[in-house]
């Protein structure tokens, strides 16, 4: 596997808040990355960092570079809205559009420049079958995503997502809000969608941590302690801080 | 403050050195009523291994209850296997005790063919293992713990030399065949005893510092 997304001293301050500090890391392409650490350690910090979506927060600044196949995302000519087509987000909270579930996802491939009813209508029931809910929601496709439940919600922003086919996924505590059963269905979905996209996911729940993802970082007040595979994470870290951490000493 | 899983986890510790209390308990018991011909004590042992048993199946509902519930991580995922593993060695180890007291039985007072001094050694011996291997887990000491591996080997040339020994008094005269098997049958026991407590010290080292040296050759233990 090769390097997807590499972070080289990557430093990022709120005014004069220093919120991460000195951050390198690379994820490996079709891998999934896990994110974890106490509230406010920097990790959902750093996942804004890698489509720039800290850069419409007023008054930050970011230092050390991210590079997406070894391509700066920071370099002064590198297009924004490329970058977000190629970097996906889904979001702790879902966030459908008032749309019907069709649009929902029409609508980024049209504003993509995809024109042609056909094509819309493929990709529309390719995404769904992707994130298994078009058995659910075939016959109602018309009708409003607010309607949906709120696990089907949240699949139906991954089906939006990955409908421009991005590169990359990045998490925010996506199954935060949802019961066990929407948050297995969100998990399965990981573990099928990493063959085709590097995912790196944020998350409080160290289970769901040691469950979905191949590799672990360990954030903790703006550093990076540890990453490793996330079976060495979960079963012999290497530092004393991560293994206080995720036995629950601390956090 | 005591966690929860912390609280949980020193249960399991404190039932855990009550078998290997037991354990050792019985297997010098067990050897002394061979030694004295001492038949009361010999179904002493065999009637108090119940209480292993039961323990046993308490310390495995604890693991599983704590992995279950309490979800753990690294060194308490490591203590939990750990433990449920050992567990099983430190039953088996009340299963010698039992099984030389059952040899006491079947010689049944009959004078010993020869004075026990070997046998006596070998308890000792797995004794001592049983004992550090359980020092190596509260102190957290590798360093115990690969003690007790090493000396395993003393223990198996034990058994080794009072299979010779027993082989010639055998040989020597029929009325011996009875007597030098059932020693045979309680040398061999306790070098299984052994085993278990190499056993128990292996999975120590699993759980003090996440590394398996199961089946390693001496040499290539770090």
């Amino acid at each position: 596997m090769e390097e997807k997304i590499t972070a080289k001293n990557v430093s990022f301050f709120y005014g004069t808040n220093q919120a991460i500090r000195d951050i390198s890391l690379s994820v490996k392409e079709n891998s999934v990355l896990a994110l974890i650490g106490p509230s406010g350690c920097g990790k959902s910090t750093f996942l804004r960092c890698i489509n720039r979506m800290n850069d419409i927060i007023p008054g930050t600044n970011i230092t050390g570079d991210i590079t997406i196949d070894d391509e700066s995302i920071y370099a002064h000519r590198y297009d924004v809205t490329t970058l977000r087509r190629r970097v996906g987000m889904v979001f702790q909270k879902s966030n459908p559009f008032p749309k019907s579930i069709f649009d929902n996802i029409a609508y980024g491939l049209k504003i993509n420049g995809v024109k042609d009813k056909y094509e819309i209508e493929s990709i529309v029931e390719k995404s769904l079958k992707s994130t298994a809910l078009w058995d659910e929601v075939k016959d109602r496709l018309h009708k409003s995503a607010m309607g949906l439940s709120g696990g089907q919600q949240q699949r139906l922003c991954i089906a939006r997502t990955i409908a421009v086919q991005p590169e990359v996924i990045l998490m925010d505590e996506p199954a935060s809000a949802l019961d066990p059963i929407s948050t297995q269905k969100i998990e399965e979905l990981i573990q099928t969608l990493k063959k085709n996209y590097t995912i790196i996911i944020v998350t409080h729940n160290m289970q769901q941590a040691a469950r979905v993802s191949d590799y672990t970082a360990f954030f903790y007040m703006g550093e990076l302690i540890e990453v490793n595979k996330t079976d060495k994470i979960f079963t012999k870290p290497d530092r004393e801080m991560t293994e206080n951490y995720i036995t629950g000493k601390f956090g | 403050m005591q966690t929860h899983l912390e609280m949980d986890i020193e249960q399991i510790k404190i039932k855990m050195f009550e078998m290997a209390d037991l354990a050792t308990e019985a297997i010098k018991l067990s050897v002394e009523s061979l030694k004295n011909a001492d038949l009361i004590l010999a179904k002493e042992i065999i009637k108090n291994d119940t209480r292993m048993d039961l323990l046993e199946i308490e310390i495995d509902d604890d693991c599983i209850r704590l992995i279950v519930t309490r979800q753990p991580a690294a060194s308490d995922l490591r203590f939990a296997l750990a433990m449920l593993k050992i567990n099983t060695d430190i039953e088996r180890i009340g299963d010698i005790a039992t099984n030389i007291a059952k040899e006491t039985l079947k010689i049944n007072g009959t004078p010993l063919i020869k004075p026990l001094i070997d046998i006596p050694r070998m308890a000792d011996i797995a004794i001592k293992m049983i004992q550090q291997a359980f020092a190596s887990i509260s102190e957290k000491d590798v360093e115990k713990a690969k003690a007790v591996i090493t000396m395993d080997d003393e223990i198996d040339e034990l058994n080794l030399q009072i299979y010779r020994e027993l082989f010639t008094y055998m040989c020597e005269a029929n009325r011996n065949i009875s007597q030098s098997l059932s020693l045979i049958m309680v040398a061999k026991a306790l070098e299984r005893a052994g085993d278990h407590a190499k056993n128990v010290a292996e999975r120590a080292i699993y759980y003090i510092q996440g590394e398996d040296i199961r089946h390693r050759a001496p040499g290539e233990i770090s």
